[in-house]
């Protein structure tokens, strides 16, 4: 669909690499939805599970993963769904159906945000020149997932099954995202795929 | 052509250098070479050079003195043009080929210096507190003084062209960093590395070991150079442990967070190659071993600062590291055992220790027996009391003194020497520790001041904390880092007999004179602070050492008094009759040495110095020519020039082409907030000043937040999507801070109301479009809303599809005609636009930007928060009580502040329009306005102009002012005289210029 | 640079992630308009800036945006204790 262009679809690729040292992916056009409720209420929690087929992580900083949803704790309150591209309509009114009368908010942030996987053999050294958060293996487990700055925009890192990182990061910071990246990751070379 | 004769104080052998690879540097012109392993310093004293500077005040010449961080004389200008760096330390420069470095002052050289005769003459008028007394008066002659003063005075040059290097920064995390990797930092990072836990060691030197690098000691029967460089290789070998050399802890912070510069590439070249030439480490620590040595203290004699007068301990370093002798006859002057060792160095060197003047009456023990054997001459009880000779020295001047140090007790004898190493005692590094807040704390029994306890998790080991022997530092090393480590200590130290006299607590050395006649004793070379100068001070009644510090300047240089403050400190504690301990000491701050701006800055320069935020529809601003205008971190289309316009009259078309069809503008970056719960209304209710209670579903509100004082803080407009569901817009500066705010109130104060709120500014794009041709082009674009004046009235929202793109209809105006906001997620933002555009074209649809949108919003009086107002004027003051619900339940925020006296009287400045007299004059925006021009200064002032433009619609200027009880004053005439002599006359009237009844956006 | 423990995120972030927001425990009075002006005047502005200990809001504003308490000495910068909104501090400097 030519009227759709993802936060990054402006950036100025860097002359290709063979043996880049950081490769950038974005999981382009994927549903977004921010999910708000009270944990301590079963007849919510039970609910979201119901409509996404797995339930919500409750402890800080952790994620949970079925099929193509994944969902990011924010904070005790609020959660960040990742749902197949397409899909976070019918996702939002499923919820707004399974929910009614409950105090919850639904928010679709599909096109204000997006998803960028971040990998590649210099990658920790890249995440120590751009998070102030400890981004190293003894910290930052599997499937961890922290809201923290990257570079001097916000992020929320997530730590995928093959050591690289997912990032969302705001549309109006993916132009400045991506120059920094692209600085950062000058002596490495970089990779966009 | 150099040659290795030229090196006439090289050792044939010894040192860490590699002889076989010499290298070619120039210093002040002339060509001479040193070795792979020398420091700039090192390489200096091999080919002779003695006169390296010139002093700050009194122009003397100086020599390099010590081998480290401590040097106070041998500043540098390094390199040429684009790539030079002022004043790094010869000391800590390491020897590259083709260096090129020239003396910081010294005109016209440093050999030859004209500023010494002035100095000379000029020093006795330059006593301490020489700028506070003389430039007090008269006033006017300061320029001149300054002028003098800064030519002068000073060091090194920055260059003007743009630095060549790029610099950078890595965060980094661990559990136990080590700060200093002499024998306790090393046996400290074994032990921690060997725990398993997650170790930085950092050392400034290119190689790990400290003082074992000099040492002729052995540990564990290994030679001490060869244990370091085991100890180094195993901790090389660690995956946890990361080993930082060339790489100095410059401050330690709050909770364990230290700053640490490394020089990546300066060993190699002017410039790096690839990658950044520093990097600042940016290191959170769990627990923090120090581990920073000591350095060594030099006693104050008369013309202690010729050259030729160096640190004992680095004529041994110089000799057991590089393998140069800085002179051939010595005289070793030492309050403690440690010159021993030197002379004893110095004579296995070949070279002649013509004697080691004691200041101590019966010094005994293993040194002592030692230099008897090796047949050195001790003059016990003895001080050097005066260095002689012109440009370097040629005698020391030596005199028996009393065991109290104070008094001269027979006839003063001449020692022919061209060097005289000086061993004060040890002063340990206190500086990273009093970066913390941490008091250095006198400890008697080594006579200085060690690290005082700290709130930090902190661990002393070794020297910095007053224990002197290698193995002494190695244990407690060991022991620090396992402590740190939460671990057992896995080795134990055997370094020999290490054993040594009392040493004598000495530092200003007696005269035959008094020290106001003696030839300058100096403290702090680098601000030329004398004992005299100190003594002038204290007698003045500076008697806290905070005070005496800044009136005397000591301890202001570049190396922060490392080597001086003691002294200075002593010699204060004497004058006023107490010790040491009672007199204190200053502190020390960040940074240990100096960091360069380039690091600090690191990449955060240049487009990365701050976000610029973009829209969906950015690229086409771009294409089409837009320039742009800064607003927070976004940047906003500010006008679209064309071809041959002027901004005015880019501005002209622009506004022209709103109010007689259509134009378009990005208005995407305003703040958006989703608000969702049963409570969404009554929170409304409580933020903003109006009512929300009956605000229907499909229904806008302009809306007011004030602060409690009373006073605007943010304004936008919130539709009704639903019941239970709102959306809020900010501005577009105040989007972050009003989430925030409103967060803020429900979390702390009102958590029972049931309300959500999520930022949503990046998710709608929005295209705003405006002019009496504006439904038109919608309704090319939109079948399925009726957009007809009845059925979408002026402040109504509808969902709808414009485009094919299911979108959000808002029918609000900031520019008083007609106008629509159609809101797409943003994905699809930069297709509306385009579609928008398209559709738009044959009325001639024009995009403009933020700057008109500033002239039509102030032809219509519509304020703009943080431009027209500043924190300081409430609704009423902007002349908007029809804001102000008076009927609400809840006492709104900000409301209770209307009836304070100072919120409610009517003088206070109201915002006002103002129309100029001269139909073509344009005020300057933030001109003063005033009653009456002709009044003596200083005049009564009435308030200022926050907005002005050129209005092309009207045909005059227009401007927004806030005026004193400008509300009462319609149509007076009020003045704005110019810092260029013009006195602007305008008319006090209506904020509201252009279609006052409000018939145009109803339309 | 300050290492605060946020209760929300239950650990130890770096300073960057938070923003500071003035003392804590100032109760919006219930009742504003029965107040005098000295009474709210007090509310609005006056603050105990103490030397020493201090009850303090900060906001995780680029983490989980709560607000939430710390106990905090000006002097020192030692953090003794971070809680959450509407728990009071265990740390007060009052002998108990």
């Amino acid at each position: 669909m030519t009227s759709m262009q993802t936060p990054l679809h402006n950036i100025t690729l860097p002359a290709s690499v063979s043996d880049a040292g950081v490769v950038m992916r974005e999981d382009k056009f994927r549903g977004h939805l921010n999910l708000r409720g009270n944990p301590q209420d079963a007849a919510f929690t039970d609910a979201v599970a119901q409509v996404l087929g797995v339930a919500l992580p409750l402890a800080p900083n952790t994620s949970a993963e079925q099929g193509s949803t994944r969902i990011y704790w924010l904070c005790p309150n609020e959660w960040l769904l990742l749902v197949a591209e397409g899909t976070q309509g019918q996702v939002e009114a499923d919820l707004r159906a399974a929910l009614a009368h409950q105090h919850i908010a639904v928010t679709d942030l599909s096109s204000g945000q997006t998803l960028v996987n971040l990998s590649g053999a210099k990658l920790d050294e890249l995440m120590m020149k751009s998070a102030v958060y400890d981004c190293h293996a003894s910290n930052f487990p599997v499937g961890k997932v922290v809201q923290t700055t990257f570079a001097k925009a916000g992020a929320t890192i997530y730590k995928c099954e093959d050591g690289s990182f997912d990032l969302v990061i705001r549309r109006s910071f993916s132009d400045y995202f991506f120059l920094w990246l692209k600085d950062a990751s000058k002596e490495y070379g970089l990779s966009v795929i | 052509m150099s040659t290795k004769q030229d090196q006439c104080h090289r050792l044939e052998q010894g040192g860490r250098i590699d002889r076989s690879q010499p290298l070619t540097f120039t210093w002040n012109g002339k060509q001479y070479q040193g070795y792979k392993g020398d420091t700039l310093a090192s390489a200096m004293l091999a080919n002779g050079i003695k006169i390296v500077g010139r002093s700050f005040k009194y122009s003397r010449p100086r020599g390099i003195f010590g081998h480290g961080a401590e040097e106070a004389n041998a500043l540098m200008q390094l390199g040429v043009g684009k790539e030079t760096i002022p004043n790094p330390r010869a000391t800590q420069i390491e020897l590259f080929d083709g260096l090129t470095a020239t003396a910081t002052n010294g005109w016209p050289s440093a050999d030859f210096d004209l500023m010494e005769w002035v100095g000379k003459i000029g020093g006795k008028m330059m006593p301490p507190g020489f700028y506070y007394k003389t430039f007090m008066w008269p006033e006017k002659m300061w320029m001149t003084y300054e002028k003098f003063i800064r030519k002068a005075a000073g060091y090194g040059k920055a260059s003007l062209e743009a630095d060549p290097d790029i610099y950078d920064k890595l965060n980094r995390h661990c559990d136990v960093m080590v700060v200093g990797a002499g024998p306790a930092g090393l046996a400290a990072a074994l032990e921690a590395g060997r725990a398993g836990k997650r170790v930085i060691i950092a050392d400034e030197q290119d190689e790990f070991g400290g003082s074992l690098l000099a040492s002729k000691q052995t540990i564990n029967g290994q030679a001490a150079a060869a244990w370091a460089e085991s100890a180094a290789a195993e901790l090389a070998a660690m995956d946890n442990v990361l080993c930082l050399s060339r790489t100095t802890v410059f401050g330690y912070y709050d909770h364990n967070f230290l700053g640490a510069l490394e020089r990546r590439t300066d060993h190699e070249g002017m410039t790096a190659k690839s990658g950044s030439r520093q990097r600042i480490h940016r290191i959170r620590a769990h627990e923090v071993v120090l581990a920073a040595g000591a350095l060594e203290r030099p006693l104050v004699f008369a013309n202690n600062d010729l050259p030729g007068v160096m640190l004992s301990g680095s004529v041994a370093t110089y000799i057991n590291r590089y393998g140069v002798v800085p002179g051939n006859r010595c005289v070793v002057m030492t309050t403690n055992d440690s010159g021993y060792q030197t002379a004893l160095d110095i004579t296995a060197a070949g070279r002649t220790v013509v004697a080691i003047v004691d200041t101590r009456q019966q010094p005994e023990g293993r040194l002592i027996e030692a230099a008897r054997a090796a047949g050195i001459v001790i003059k016990a009880g003895h001080a050097v009391i005066e260095a002689q000779g012109s440009k370097q020295v040629t005698d020391a001047l030596v005199a028996p003194i009393d065991a109290a140090g104070e008094q001269i007790t027979g006839k003063p004898v001449s020692l022919s020497c061209d060097l005289i190493a000086v061993a004060g005692g040890w002063s340990p590094v206190v500086h990273l520790s009093c970066h913390t807040g941490s008091r250095p704390q006198w400890n008697d029994t080594i006579a200085a001041f060690v690290p005082g306890p700290s709130v930090q998790r902190q661990h002393l080991a070794g020297a910095v904390n007053g224990e002197y022997t290698t193995v002494g530092a190695l244990q407690a090393g060991a022991q620090m880092g396992a402590l740190a480590a939460g671990s057992e200590a896995t080795t134990s130290y055997d370094c020999g007999d290490e054993s040594v006299g009392l040493a004598q607590a000495l530092y200003l050395v007696p005269h035959t004179k008094p020290v106001s006649r003696a030839p300058k004793q100096f403290v702090d070379f680098q601000n030329d602070v004398t004992a005299a100068g100190i003594e002038l001070a204290n007698r003045e009644g500076f008697e806290s050492i905070e005070h005496v510090k800044r009136y005397t300047a000591m301890g202001f240089g570049t190396d922060q008094g490392k080597t001086g403050n003691i002294n200075g400190m002593a010699i204060t504690a004497k004058n006023l009759g107490k010790t040491i301990a009672e007199t204190g000491t200053t502190i020390f701050r960040p940074a240990y040495t100096p960091v360069t701006f380039g690091a600090m800055g690191g990449r955060d320069i240049g487009e990365l110095l701050d976000p610029a935020r973009h829209t969906a529809m950015h690229p086409w601003h771009v294409e089409n020519g837009a320039l742009f205008e800064n607003v927070g971190q976004w940047k906003r289309p500010w006008y679209y020039p064309k071809a041959g316009e002027t901004m005015q009259q880019a501005l002209n078309r622009e506004c022209m082409a709103v109010r007689n069809s259509v134009g378009i503008l990005d208005a995407s970056t305003l703040g958006k907030i989703d608000i969702q719960g049963r409570d969404a209304r009554e929170f409304l209710n409580r933020v903003y000043t109006n009512a929300w209670s009956k605000l229907a579903p499909g229904k806008c509100r302009y809306g007011l937040m004030l602060k409690e004082d009373g006073m605007v803080f943010d304004d936008g407009v919130t539709a009704c999507l639903d019941d239970n569901h709102f959306l809020m817009t900010t501005t577009s500066g105040g989007a972050a801070a009003v989430l925030s705010w409103l967060e803020m109130w429900h979390q702390t104060e009102w958590p029972e109301l049931e309300v959500y709120f999520t930022s949503v500014t990046d998710q709608w794009a929005t295209c705003s479009f405006s002019g009496p041709n504006a439904r038109k082009v919608l309704a090319k674009l939109c079948d399925d809303v009726d957009l007809s004046a009845e059925a979408f009235k002026f402040m109504d929202w509808r969902a709808g599809t414009v485009a094919g793109v299911k979108a959000r209809i808002f029918r609000i105006s900031f520019t008083g005609e007609l106008a629509y906001e159609v809101n797409v997620p943003a994905n699809q933002g930069l297709y509306m636009w385009q579609q928008i555009v398209a559709a738009g074209a044959e009325f001639g649809i024009t995009p403009y930007g933020t700057e008109t949108m500033h002239v039509l919003r102030a032809e219509k009086g519509y304020i703009i928060v943080g431009q027209d107002t500043d924190g300081s004027l409430t609704p009423q003051d902007c002349g908007m009580h029809w804001i102000v619900g008076k009927n609400k339940d809840f006492s709104f925020l900000g409301k209770r502040s209307f009836t304070r006296p100072d919120t409610s009287r009517e003088d206070r400045k109201h915002l006002v329009g103002l129309k100029p007299k001269d139909p073509t004059v344009v005020l300057p925006e933030g001109a003063q306005i005033v009653p009456d021009p002709k009044q003596p200064i200083p005049m009564d002032m009435l308030g200022h102009v926050t907005s002005s433009y050129w209005s092309e619609c009207l045909g005059h200027g227009i401007a927004l002012a806030t005026v004193k009880s400008g509300h009462h004053k319609m149509g007076d005439t009020v003045y704005c005289p110019l810092a260029d002599g013009r006195v602007l006359a305008a008319e006090i009237c209506s904020p509201v210029f252009y279609d006052p009844k409000g018939e145009r956006h109803n339309d | 640079m300050l290492h605060i423990y946020c209760p929300y995120c239950e650990e130890m972030r770096e300073e960057e992630e938070f923003s500071y927001a003035g003392e804590a425990h100032i109760a919006r009075p219930l009742d504003p308009e029965s107040l005098t002006d000295a009474q709210w005047g007090d509310y609005v502005f006056f603050r105990t800036n103490p030397r020493g200990l201090h009850h303090e809001m900060w906001n995780h504003a680029a983490g989980c945006r709560r607000y939430f308490n710390v106990t905090r000495d000006t002097q020192t910068y030692v953090i003794h204790e971070t809680y959450k909104m509407g728990e009071q501090p265990s740390v007060t400097g009052e002998k108990p």
